[in-house]
């Protein structure tokens, strides 16, 4: 996770107004969980509420880009494909996937017919074509879009042709869109990039109508138009949100709830009391610490309890780029510190929300390799690794990590760590956008702790935007400042191989690379767990959205 | 915010050197003098001992028997008398520790509050707003204002009107946490009132008689700061020293539960709150210990300073 952050257990942000985000991985719908549906299928009908600790940032799918915001986008919107339960891609305002040319460059979509854009009202605005797919992608693209261009604009829709004069503002349409008829348009790409249909089914390439996305961005952002299968009735900043049944909407037989209540800004024990009293159907963010042990231990919930383990990676960075020549740019120091780190006990107190992680790629992505874990924890090791890097008596650093619930505490536990073989760090804890600058600032933290959670499941989105030397600039999220041109040219020859075993072989190969230099030492890979209440159908942790609220369900129940 | 309590109530027959044996006789009947005396007796004693008596080190993990299986903190064992905490660390250890770090910023910070508000209200109150005649050259004369009264007590305004919890966590963003910032937020957030106290007071013994007299006989006005006029700001000073300390201890833990107060590991009452509040509900414990520990101790130094007013108030005196 770069700019979007997973809000964890109870954050006792206060006013502090914390961007916390998500998006999830795993291949599979959680795998211990129970048959949510209880033998029946989904049923019709009913109102469903879910909290989450923070609120609704954005609601103009453009800027959607944490947490609580991207369920909402994904609850009015439809791109041109989605996720089935798992992470392989299906068609959704396409009409079946796209035709793909032979040198991989060009994908051609036939689009649905008849899909309405819906008004906030009910009332049928017009019918969705072509134009709109093209419009909605240029606008993504637009450095002039208000408030502000959007987060991911080159990181994922840079590879279309001309899609960087856009970006500079010399263009407002880029070449490679086409629109061919009034139901088929065209993306032509740079090169053959086998990320782009994935890129395709995330929030930001959702369709928007032009006549309300265009000109006045505020009021698109506050009372969003979409084809999707529910509309906004109501918002209240910081308070709640509210979603009735799209009427008109296009896939038959969906949804199946009337309406979904967000309750925004509610703490988390907060939220677990109410459901535990049966006033709150799904709590968004995952169970509090502090009860973490009671409720997941208690038989009474043991059908209402769910979780599997995200495609996400907790880790410490470590600078290698420090400034003045400083301890961690020498390989054998942080090679040192990753044999120091003792993760098991750091999975004993985040309560075993997580899997002990030897390297960079998590379970349930392509790429991941069990059998990869280089550094044991052996602190006699690491005390004479240092030794050797000419470092005997340690030296002193500091360690960032954010307030929120449990991370502190983690970095507590790496500070202990640390201090057992010599090297003193000062923990700073930062409110989490104070962190976020931190991190997008090269050399302001040697030593931080923070996860990375996938933008969408593919191993690429676990180098590119992280690991590359082009990341180690201003606002970039590689905050080890890692650079190795060997690993670029493999990382950009691996992007666009089509070959799957190859692939795999290759991104395994550039793991082993980078966990030889030892820019981070993966610390976890974390599980999710969430509690609903006992009427909610359908309920599943997703690999791509954690919690996707439009395929849920209320049972009719005694 | 934490406010102080409402000004003493003046008195010409303020209290003179020659009264603390009234003030002893008056101290020594009232209970709550040695409740709140021996409260604060027993928490230094504590503090200054915690190397001593704390079992163990304060900020040692114990791992894997520190903790439960499931990761959560221990209840009371033989072993670990009130329990852990949820790094497996010691609790009666942290707490007895996290009483150095409370008294350490309360005394230091009080102390320097105390300092900076009896400069600046002495000041004030003592020297005016002054209009000096200074000759030029060339023998002709003129009159400079220096508002050293309006200027001070301007400023120790705008000072109290800062949002000073906004300004502590926007300080520590940008130098990050310490001790030592903690104690500099703390004095520059206490030495205000103190300085209003003192000036309202000073105002009002500059035009005393017995300070009119002192001018007359030609004392410089060192000589009158000195020897007539601060010997009389002692005992008020010496009360809102002592309930300053129970403010910065109760601000203190406020800035450590914010997360912007005492980097960790260092135990602090605060941030032992702090790190636990998702237990308040499974085991509470690991909450009220540490706010235990505060309210004692703030009641401690409350009761001490109130019996401190009353006895210096003459007209409890019978």
């Amino acid at each position: 996770m770069d700019r979007r952050r997973r809000a964890r257990g109870a954050a006792v942000a206060l006013a502090l107004g914390l961007i916390t985000t998500a998006c999830g991985a795993g291949t599979a719908p959680s795998g211990s969980a129970p048959d949510p549906s209880g033998g029946t299928g989904p049923e019709q009908g009913g109102t469903l509420s879910i909290a989450f600790n923070s609120d609704i940032q954005h609601l103009d799918p453009a800027l959607a880009y944490d947490s609580v915001s991207q369920p909402a986008v994904h609850l009015i919107f439809d791109s041109l494909l989605n996720y089935d339960t798992g992470t392989k891609l299906v068609p959704a305002l396409a009409d079946g996937m796209p035709t793909v040319s032979a040198d991989g460059k060009a994908y051609t979509f036939k689009l649905h017919a008849g899909v309405q854009f819906v008004k906030a009202d009910g009332s049928v605005l017009r019918e969705m074509t072509a134009d709109d797919v093209a419009y909605s992608i240029n606008r993504v693209l637009d450095p002039n879009l208000k408030p502000s261009p959007s987060p991911v604009e080159s990181a994922f829709f840079g590879s279309i042709v001309g899609a960087t004069d856009v970006i500079a503002g010399t263009t407002e349409t880029a070449s490679g869109i086409k629109v061919i008829d009034a139901l088929t348009v065209e993306f032509d790409l740079v090169n053959a990039d086998r990320t782009f249909l994935n890129v395709m089914a995330t929030t930001f390439a959702s369709i928007v109508p032009k006549e309300f996305a265009a000109d006045d961005t505020a009021a698109f952002d506050a009372a969003p138009v979409g084809t999707g299968p529910f509309l906004l009735k109501n918002y209240t900043k910081g308070q709640s949100a509210q979603f009735v049944r799209n009427p008109h909407y296009w896939q038959v037989g969906q949804p199946y709830l009337d309406a979904i209540d967000f309750r925004l800004s509610v703490d988390g024990d907060a939220a677990l009391l109410q459901v535990e009293a049966g006033q709150l159907d799904v709590l968004g963010d995952p169970i509090p610490s502090g009860s973490f042990t009671q409720v997941t231990t208690d038989p009474r919930y043991k059908d209402q309890i769910y979780h599997h383990t995200l495609v996400e990676v907790w880790f410490l960075w470590m600078d290698t780029q420090q400034p003045g020549n400083g301890p961690l740019t020498n390989v054998k120091v942080r090679q040192a510190i990753a044999h120091a780190i003792d993760k098991d006990h750091i999975v004993q107190i985040i309560h075993g929300t997580g899997t002990k992680a030897g390297c960079i790629f998590p379970p349930d992505l392509a790429g991941y390799d069990p059998a990869c874990d280089p550094y044991d924890y052996d602190p006699a090791k690491a005390k004479q690794m240092l030794a050797e890097a000419g470092y005997p008596n340690g030296f002193a650093t500091t360690l960032y990590a954010d307030t929120t619930d449990p991370d502190p505490v983690v970095a507590e536990a790496i500070q202990q760590d640390l201090a057992q073989v010599g090297i003193t760090a000062d923990l700073q804890k930062q409110e989490f956008s104070t962190f976020l600058d931190t991190l997008f600032t090269p050399h302001t933290g040697p030593l931080g702790y923070i996860g990375w959670y996938q933008d969408y499941p593919d191993t690429s989105d676990f180098i590119d935007p992280i690991l590359t030397c082009a990341t180690t600039v201003k606002g970039g999220a590689n905050a080890s400042q890692y650079c190795n041109p060997a690993v670029d040219t493999a990382a950009a020859a691996a992007k666009g191989m089509t070959d799957d075993a190859a692939r795999i072989a290759a991104y395994q190969e550039i793991q082993r690379k980078i966990m030889a230099d030892a820019p981070w030492v993966p610390l976890y890979f974390l599980e999710q767990f969430n509690i609903t209440s006992k009427r909610v159908g359908g309920f599943a942790i997703h690999p791509v959205w954690i919690i996707d609220v439009r395929g849920l369900w209320i049972k009719a129940g005694p | 915010m934490i406010e102080l309590v409402a000004p003493l109530p003046f008195h010409d027959e303020d209290v003179a050197p020659a009264a603390r044996s009234r003030v002893w006789r008056h101290l020594r009947r009232n209970p709550a003098f040695w409740l709140g005396a021996s409260g604060v007796t027993l928490i230094v004693g504590l503090a200054i001992l915690a190397p001593i008596i704390a079992p163990y080190d304060p900020v040692f993990q114990f791992r894997g028997d520190g903790l439960t299986p499931g990761g959560d903190p221990l209840g009371p064992t033989s072993r670990f008398l009130l329990g852990t905490d949820k790094l497996g660390r010691d609790e009666l250890s942290r707490l007895l520790f996290g009483a150095r770090t409370s008294l350490l910023v309360g005394i230091v910070g009080t102390l320097s509050a105390t300092v900076i508000g009896v400069a600046v209200g002495g000041v004030a109150g003592f020297v005016g707003d002054v209009r000096r005649r200074v000759r030029l050259p060339g023998g002709r004369a003129a009159v400079v204002a220096l508002p050293v009264e309006s200027l001070l007590m301007r400023l120790t305004d705008a000072v109290l009107s800062f949002p000073i919890l906004l300004l502590a966590i926007a300080l520590v963003a940008v130098v990050g946490s310490s001790l030592g910032l903690v104690v500099v937020i703390v004095a520059g957030f206490l030495w205000t009132s103190i300085a209003r106290i003192v000036y309202s007071r000073v105002v009002v013994l500059r035009q005393l008689d017995f300070v009119a007299a002192a001018r007359a006989l030609g004392a410089s006005p060192r000589r009158v700061l000195g020897r007539h006029v601060l010997p009389h700001l002692a005992s008020i000073v010496v009360v809102y020293a002592t309930l300053g300390i129970a403010s910065a201890i109760l601000f203190e833990a406020t800035l450590s539960f914010l997360g912007v107060g005492v980097p960790p590991p260092t135990p602090s009452w605060g941030s032992m709150i702090f790190d636990h509040i998702t237990y308040y509900n499974t085991d509470t414990r690991v909450v009220a210990l540490p706010g235990l520990a505060i309210m004692l101790t703030i009641l401690a130094f409350n009761l001490l300073g109130d019996a401190l007013a009353d006895a210096l108030d003459p007209h409890h005196w019978k």
